[in-house]
């Protein structure tokens, strides 16, 4: 449902223009919703603070927290898909950092066991080995959990950032004309 | 190296990209980003501070 903008002068606020082009965008690469609708500085700044986020908690985990693991439970495909991400509900906030989450995917749709890697990214976000977590998280003191962390709330932060492509930000500034003042002044607007 | 030195990155981008997603205008956005980096390091440093405190005297 869009959202209505209110204002308490004579002149209503235009409803806000879903743009659902920009929240796709935003959603592949932080920032390029924005980017396209011309908010360019804004754009670059959700693109630089979420990537920063995003890389800086897979670096501090070895390269090694983000991913899905194929536990090899469930009858169907669908049912299989949903105990893995149960097993490893961290990649659901992951996911929303949009392309940079892929390679996760990628590994997991071809994941071999018998195979140390996977095909065209190598061990790129492939889910490690029970043995190397236990080792990740006994011998990094505490920086891969604090990594996943970071990566989480990286997507977490994109889903606000998706929302502003879509609705534009959560208070709005209008030009409104004031019949008593020759200027039209700013006004915020609260959705 | 204390995983405590890893926090400033988390507040900072926490506060900037929220803030940003508030509001269009970047003095609101620098304004609302420093409020709430100020309250969450508090907030931080208030939880740091209790659980060293019940640790050192209980």
């Amino acid at each position: 449902m869009p959202p209505t903008a209110v204002n308490s002068g004579p002149t209503p606020i235009p409803p806000v223009k879903l743009d659902f082009l920009a929240g796709l965008l935003s959603y592949l690469i932080p920032g390029l919703g924005q980017i396209k609708q011309g908010r360019v500085a804004k754009g670059l700044v959700f693109f630089v603070a979420l990537y920063a986020l995003f890389f800086y908690g897979w670096n501090l985990g070895q390269r090694k927290n983000v991913f899905l693991i194929d536990a090899r439970d469930g009858s169907s495909p669908l049912a299989r898909f949903g105990n893995d991400l149960y097993h490893r509900p961290h990649f659901v906030g992951q996911f929303f950092i949009g392309i940079a989450a892929w390679p996760a995917i990628w590994q997991y749709i071809n994941f071999d066991e018998k195979k140390d890697e996977g095909p065209a990214l190598g061990r790129m976000m492939r889910a490690p080995s029970s043995d190397e977590i236990n080792r990740l998280q006994r011998e990094e003191s505490k920086t891969w959990d604090l990594g996943w962390v970071y990566t989480v709330i990286a997507g977490v932060l994109n889903i606000l950032v998706i929302y502003d492509a879509i609705a534009g930000p959560a208070f709005r500034e209008v030009m409104v004309k004031d019949e008593s003042t020759p200027s039209p002044k700013k006004e915020t607007a609260t959705i | 190296m204390s995983i405590y030195w890893h926090l400033p990155i988390l507040i900072i981008v926490v506060s900037i990209v929220y803030s940003a997603t508030r509001f269009d205008n970047w003095s609101m956005i620098f304004r609302e980003a420093f409020r709430w980096g100020l309250r969450m390091s508090l907030f931080l440093f208030g939880i740091g501070f209790a659980l060293y405190a019940l640790s050192s005297l209980v």
